[in-house]
């Protein structure tokens, strides 16, 4: 990752969602971005400019561009209009993104376009955001990295936080994946916790 | 056999698929994946197809693929008939708020030019003092009581449209409820599909979000309408039969948006065997 005087950036065109530039490079923010938060905690893996990456959750295409800035190419999933129509024009500028339109819960729908990816990023407000993503652990190579942003409010909003991440870890798991490291994204983002996972091989 | 974009891949064989763009979006709308043997494509398969000659072109061809494919599903979630009226009935809900912040705001600075002016024992509708606030001001004052009444102007031509496209849109609830009503609860719902796909009990009480959870976290009472409080027949029930009316009203509005969503159009004996049914609620237990 590239770090100026402690500030994280990435290398880009800028003017996506009026970024801070900084020494030429497009300020990522951690307040705006959870991934950027995970970074700021000094844990996270490393992105190189060979991965392939496959991002559910996309949204306005704001963290989508910055992965995009480090990677060879991000598969972003989104399933509402609004959003994408914003994501469009990112990908419009940055030849790398591959838009799926289309419901993360049911990855046949795209099983057709993604290929094998070394990274999967899951950022989605989904009560089963954890069923979710082990659903699209086929796109995951053996040994690849899956990164969680758990919403632990979207969850569930009766369940304490810690009772939500610890139900999520037991699950990750048992589903084949090894738990690397996780941290709670205080004080950029309440109540979500960041899980990175990898993929054993079996 | 896998069943890819660029085409059929099975046996070391491949079967390339040719076709414009649109056909190229058709068909990966219409590509039926069995996941428990699926294996995710390789570019090296699209090379030996002869989809593409190296991988940058095929993440080219797919990108715009991709762009296109989002492109056209935009487009049609769109011009499905309850989008627009959604943010219609939003802007209307919206500009309401703001003609209330304002009418406050300048009443309070009409009160200090004014100090004998007072609302009180005064039955004065607050377009009428907007109006009087117009007339009598000079300068900045008298300019924003201009646009609070041009404002409302406005919401009255907004009000008319949201209720004549609801008539089209959502016929049978709007029947029920009114379509101005009808419409406040389908943008609560976030859709047709989405208020089609509720229960009655949480027709009943949408809108009442925070009353709701208020009660299922603590002991208070259980809301007994939200926003189909607007309809008369709620509102003016008396207070001993009001949650059931409501209750029987939410109950044949889950079946009127079902068939605003499945039929689209109006169904002229539900809409009086409802309608029956919610008037009788009032007289067999009335006062």
């Amino acid at each position: 990752m590239i770090w100026i005087d402690g500030v994280l950036v990435s290398q880009g065109e800028g003017g996506v969602y009026h970024e801070r530039m900084l020494g030429g490079a497009r300020v990522w923010d951690p307040h705006r971005s959870k991934l950027s938060a995970l970074y700021y905690s000094g844990k996270g893996v490393e992105l190189t400019s060979g991965m392939r990456v496959l991002y559910l959750g996309a949204a306005n295409g704001t963290t989508v561009s910055h992965i995009a800035d480090y990677v060879e190419v991000v598969y972003a999933v989104e399933f509402a209009p609004r959003p994408m129509q914003d994501l469009l024009e990112v990908c419009r500028r940055r030849r790398n993104i591959i838009p799926v339109m289309a419901d993360a819960g049911r990855p046949e729908q795209y099983a057709p376009l993604v290929e094998s990816v070394d990274l999967l990023y899951q950022d989605v407000a989904q009560p089963d955001q954890s069923a979710i993503v082990l659903r699209n652990c086929v796109f995951l190579k053996p040994g690849g990295t899956l990164i969680l942003m758990l919403k632990t409010r979207s969850v569930d909003v009766r369940k304490q936080p810690g009772e939500v991440f610890r139900d999520t870890i037991d699950l990750l798991t048992s589903n084949g994946l090894g738990v690397k490291e996780s941290e709670w994204l205080t004080p950029f983002h309440v109540d979500h916790a960041a899980i990175v996972c990898i993929k054993l091989k079996t | 056999m896998q069943s890819y974009w660029f085409g059929d891949f099975g046996d070391g064989r491949c079967i390339l698929f040719t076709g414009d763009i649109n056909a190229f979006i058709d068909r990966i709308q219409s590509v039926v994946t069995h996941m428990d043997s699926y294996v995710p494509p390789d570019w090296k398969q699209a090379v030996v197809c002869g989809a593409c000659q190296d991988r940058h072109q095929y993440l080219a061809k797919l990108h715009d693929i991709c762009m296109a494919a989002a492109e056209r599903s935009i487009r049609e979630q769109y011009s499905k008939k309850d989008a627009e009226l959604l943010q219609m009935v939003r802007t209307l809900d919206e500009i309401d708020t703001v003609i209330n912040l304002l009418s406050e705001k300048a009443a309070e600075w009409y009160l200090i030019r004014h100090p004998s002016f007072s609302r009180k024992y005064r039955r004065t509708p607050s377009h009428a003092l907007v109006k009087t606030m117009h007339d009598k001001s000079k300068g900045a004052l008298g300019k924003v009581a201009g646009e609070i009444e041009q404002l409302g102007i406005t919401r009255t031509i907004l009000a008319k449209e949201v209720s004549a496209r609801a008539n089209d849109v959502i016929p049978n609830t709007s029947a029920l409820i009114g379509g101005l009503v009808a419409a406040r609860l389908m943008s609560n719902a976030g859709g047709l599909l989405p208020l089609s796909r509720l229960p009655a009990s949480a027709i009943q009480v949408l809108g009442a979000r925070t009353a709701l959870f208020s009660h299922l976290k603590t002991r208070s009472p259980c809301p007994k309408h939200g926003i189909i409080f607007q309809h008369r027949r709620v509102h003016n029930a008396p207070r001993n039969v009001r949650g059931k009316v409501a209750r029987v009203l939410a109950g044949k509005l889950a079946i009127a948006a079902r068939l605003d969503y499945f039929r689209g159009t109006a169904d002229p004996g539900f809409l009086e065997s409802a309608q029956n049914r919610i008037d009788g609620v009032g007289r067999e237990s009335g006062p």
